[in-house]
């Protein structure tokens, strides 16, 4: 039941944490900000629009935007949000599920090809390249939780025999976790100092380029998508903080669970406010730190366990 | 082993049937095709038992007294028979509408004829027993090939194709006979059952003049030099049979040799991992920064081979350290994937070949829309590349899954076979980000956007002969991707009775269970966000319009991104593995005149054979030019004093 609760609770709040990072932001510009509803009313607003669609696009071009959607969707079945045991879960999940993120970027690039923009071009071969790298972040990741725990699926890692947690035994270790899944957060959900969604020039963008030509419920499916990827990488950095032990109760866990959440969100938002976007020659590096980081502390578990 | 053998004779008639018939175009070819697909039915048939099974069959038939021509029929053998019998016959099925100039009648009657000579000898080696039948039948497939690459050979550029893939197939062939002669002066035997009881040292250095010879048929980087020239030079039906069958040969050799050398050393393993992870990266690196579609697609198989060698190191690494969850893993991976990629790569090749056919370019940058143009080829072609990017819930994915869950099980070895086991997880994730961006390319540049050339702007979809084939292939890769289990099993009871220890049945069924559902699961989450989608767009206004050009109204196609421009990211990224070649005219006058920019991707392992080994070779020998002065009295002359000095020592 409570899987179900935290499952609904993630299909539902996660537009809404977004609102937050524009709250930190207004805060930081001394601003009053958009309402903390606003990513609802958009997504409303386009669900009731239709579409135009490029006479230059093909069957691809609708495809992307499904794909990446469902892609995204199908990782929140297999978190274990607050601590509560997902809805599925088997050994060696996690790498299906990055697999199939993707392919949710290969749709999603590949519709922004479809458009013939130039523009769109350009934002998908920096996609393709920096989530690249991203990806040697993630599995070092994987390969530095095989050795502390011996296994390869989300509700394993948080709510396993042995938590993941900064609070554990190897909790040193998990410091640089932390702080390179959140560079990596960044990255695969386009924010400062990677890509700077509000931006105006479409030549200095990635994401946003390669969905420009996308309108209505389109559109409103790649920004929920886009809303759910936010929110399942703030979990796994919340899990990470955090261990969401069974004999906390769930309702007090869902509350730290979404009061960490909120954290993390406006952390992103003092990122947004305080730095400005990098150079694109920079970003790779920026993404290399965050590989380096685990590798390293992979290398010390090969090094110390034995 | 009748049955078998019968198959490859009804292969070889089907192969003698066009030089009889050429006269009647039509006739000769549908002759053909359908004595071929018979033969391989029938071969099919012969091998579903020792797939299924421990049977293992023999067939020996002695020659000259001394030697023995053996064929041995196990399930290893059985299970790379499995490619040559399924996608063969499709691509045979395909040439019937790519070949269609009656007028060259008589060259076509011979490209089949070979065809299906390389069928018959790649079943041979599959199956080849000693060091005699092996050397014979490996050095048949060589030439046969050849004379299927040189099918075009008017052209100056397919010639030269044709002797660099000649060289490297006797370079290749050189080696594996040095290794067999070494096997030989050890054991006295020409069986390859008396290998293992070589010495250790000796086995390791058997294993690398294999490794070496092998490789270099199968495409390993730094040995893969032939495959880009070949494969854009042969006809697409011949390059897909060569990329996708003919260079797993060379795998199965390798696999082959290190079960009868039975070495319990992990420096194979390593060894293998290693070339693995360098032709795996750097093949995909080639192939993002070549503009020659079907040069890309040859790189691209360098890349699948190092995946395959990546499976394979994983499993003789867990071989090594008897963790049988990895061995078997890994190379249920490796012989997963070199099913998987003789599929999907034959696909892809299929595809270009229809792209080739209709447009008669393979510059990538001349391509784009060809997808409402062609969508059956478009459909298919976008299948075989999401397989290919190992993407669920394609079948590329799930060898890969396979290879990573052997390779993660390696993380609680020893610290050195845990740095190679996380080196190879990694190389894995690296080579999955660059296939996508590889693929990505090719359909976004190729198949998506506006055609950037009159040629492409005219192309239409090719015929239901050429189509039906890639629409078989592009259903099982699907077909495999969403219901592994029954493909899996079949890896793991071929490996268990080449006495591979493999993991507990109950293991293997749960983690193939759960990796279908998996498919499955996201199968049926996109269907959902489709009927979703329909939903949300019930009784709404659907327009449309141009692209939008961020404020530029007066866009053309030329200002379209470009393959080269897509790929410059990664391409500069890996410069000093590459050889990035830009010549830039520059803008001079104030009124500037054309200017040209040009960027080329060079092989560094090419430039480097050539300008450090192949030069001062020649510069070497033509030093002794003067031995060669035609004058033929000196010649006989030459003969009679090496007889002479021959007798003194004998």
């Amino acid at each position: 039941m409570e899987s179900f609760i935290s499952l609904a609770i993630a299909l539902l709040a996660a537009p809404l944490f977004p609102g937050i990072i524009l709250k930190v932001k207004a805060f930081f510009a001394g601003k009053q900000g958009p309402p903390l509803l606003i990513k609802y009313y958009t997504l409303f607003k386009l669900l009731k629009k239709g579409s135009v669609y490029s006479n230059s696009t093909s069957f691809v071009f609708t495809l992307g935007p499904v794909i990446s959607f469902a892609s995204a969707v199908i990782v929140l079945f297999f978190f274990p949000f607050a601590g509560n045991a997902p809805i599925f879960s088997f050994h060696s999940d996690v790498i299906i599920l990055f697999y199939i993120m993707g392919l949710g970027r290969f749709f999603t690039v590949i519709a922004a090809l479809d458009t013939a923009s130039p523009f769109e071009g350009m934002g998908a071969a920096r996609e393709v390249f920096f989530s690249t790298i991203a990806e040697l972040a993630i599995f070092t990741v994987l390969i530095l939780f095989y050795r502390l725990t011996g296994s390869l699926s989300f509700s394993e890692y948080f709510i396993g025999e042995t938590p993941i947690s900064l609070v554990g035994v190897s909790g040193a270790l998990i410091v640089f976790v932390v702080v390179s899944m959140f560079m990596v957060l960044l990255t695969e959900n386009s924010r400062v100092p990677v890509d700077d969604p509000a931006t105006h020039l479409e030549l200095t963008m990635i994401h946003e380029v390669m969905i420009l030509d996308h309108s209505g419920p389109d559109l409103a499916m790649i920004e929920l998508g886009a809303f759910y990827k936010l929110y399942f990488y703030a979990a796994f950095v919340t899990h990470l903080i955090f261990p969401f032990v069974p004999a906390n109760g769930p309702v007090m866990n869902t509350v730290i669970f979404l009061a960490i959440m909120a954290a993390v969100y406006a952390t992103i938002g003092i990122v947004e406010s305080i730095m400005a976007r990098f150079k694109m020659n920079l970003v790779p590096k920026f993404i290399f730190t965050s590989f380096a980081l685990v590798f390293f502390a992979a290398i010390l578990t090969i090094g110390v366990i034995q | 082993m009748d049955i078998f053998l019968l198959s490859l004779l009804i292969i070889t008639i089907g192969g003698i049937f066009p030089l009889l018939s050429y006269r009647q175009f039509s006739l000769m070819k549908s002759g053909y095709i359908a004595i071929t697909v018979a033969g391989c039915v029938i071969g099919l048939s012969a091998i579903t038992a020792p797939l299924a099974s421990s049977q293992i069959e023999h067939f020996s038939q002695s020659w000259l007294h001394f030697l023995s021509f053996n064929l041995t029929l196990d399930s290893l053998s059985a299970f790379f028979l499995v490619p040559i019998f399924a996608v063969c016959p499709l691509a045979a099925l395909y040439s019937f509408k790519y070949f269609h100039k009656p007028e060259e009648s008589l060259r076509t009657a011979t490209n089949y004829l070979f065809f299906n000579l390389l069928i018959v000898t790649m079943a041979l080696v599959a199956t080849a027993d000693n060091i005699f039948s092996f050397a014979i039948v490996w050095e048949l497939m060589s030439l046969t090939s050849f004379f299927l690459v040189m099918y075009e050979y008017q052209k100056q550029e397919t010639r030269k194709a044709g002797y660099i893939y000649f060289v490297f197939a006797q370079t290749g062939a050189l080696c594996i006979f040095a290794a067999f002669a070494l096997a030989y002066s050890q054991t006295g035997s020409l069986d390859f059952a008396a290998f293992a009881s070589m010495p250790a040292n000796m086995k390791y250095i058997v294993f690398l003049l294999a490794l070496a010879g092998f490789g270099s048929k199968a495409g390993i980087f730094p040995l893969h030099i032939w495959l880009p020239h070949a494969h854009p030079a042969a006809p697409s039906n011949i390059s897909a049979i060569m990329s996708g069958v003919m260079i797993k040969m060379g795998i199965y050799g390798i696999i082959r040799m290190f079960f009868v050398l039975g070495v319990d050393s992990v420096i194979f393993g390593q060894t293998v991992l290693t070339f693995g992870m360098i032709s795996g990266i750097l093949g995909i690196v080639y192939a993002l920064g070549k503009q020659d579609l079907k040069k890309l697609l040859a790189y691209s198989s360098v890349e699948n081979i190092g995946v395959i060698l990546i499976g394979a190191g994983v499993g003789m690494m867990g071989i090594a350290h008897g963790n049988k969850v990895m061995a078997g893993f890994g190379f249920a991976g490796c012989l997963l994937h070199v099913l998987n990629h003789s599929i999907f790569k034959s696909l892809l090749f299929l595809g270009a070949g229809v792209v080739l056919h209709e447009t008669g370019t393979k510059q990538i940058d001349q391509f784009g829309g060809l997808m409402k143009r062609m969508p059956t080829t478009g459909k298919t072609f976008l299948t075989g590349a999401l397989s290919i990017s190992g993407l669920p819930p394609f079948n590329g994915f799930i060898s890969e899954f396979l290879i990573y869950y052997g390779a993660f099980q390696g993380l609680t070895l020893n610290a050195t076979s845990a740095i190679f086991s996380s080196l190879a997880i990694l190389s894995l994730a690296l080579i999955g980000g660059l296939a996508v961006s590889c693929f990505t390319k090719v359909i976004g540049i190729v198949f998506l956007g506006e055609p950037r050339s009159e040629k492409a702007t005219a192309a239409k979809e090719a015929g239901f002969a050429m189509t039906l084939p890639m629409i078989i292939m592009a259903a099982t890769c699907l077909a495999i991707g969403l219901f592994p289990a029954p493909v899996v099993k079949m890896v793991m009871t071929a490996l268990q009775s080449s006495s591979i220890p493999v993991p507990e049945t109950s293991l293997v069924t749960e983690i193939t269970g759960y990796l279908g559902f998996a498919t499955r699961l996201f199968f049926i989450f996109i269907i959902v966000s489709l009927l979703l989608r329909k939903i949300f767009y019930r009784k709404k206004v659907v327009d449309s319009s141009t692209t939008w050009g961020c404020g530029f109204t007066k866009g053309t196609v030329r200002i379209q991104y470009t393959g080269t421009s897509y790929s410059g990211n990664v391409v500069e990224f890996f410069k000093p593995f590459l050889m990035l070649h830009t010549t830039y005219s520059g803008i001079k006058r104030i009124f500037p005149g054309k200017t040209t920019y040009e960027t080329k991707v060079d092989d560094i392992a090419e430039t480097t054979l050539l300008e450090y080994i192949i030069s001062p070779f020649l510069y070497l020998l033509s030093k002794f030019r003067w031995i060669q002065h035609g004058h033929i009295q000196l010649y006989i002359a030459y003969i009679i004093i090496t007889i002479i000095v021959l007798l003194m020592f004998i």
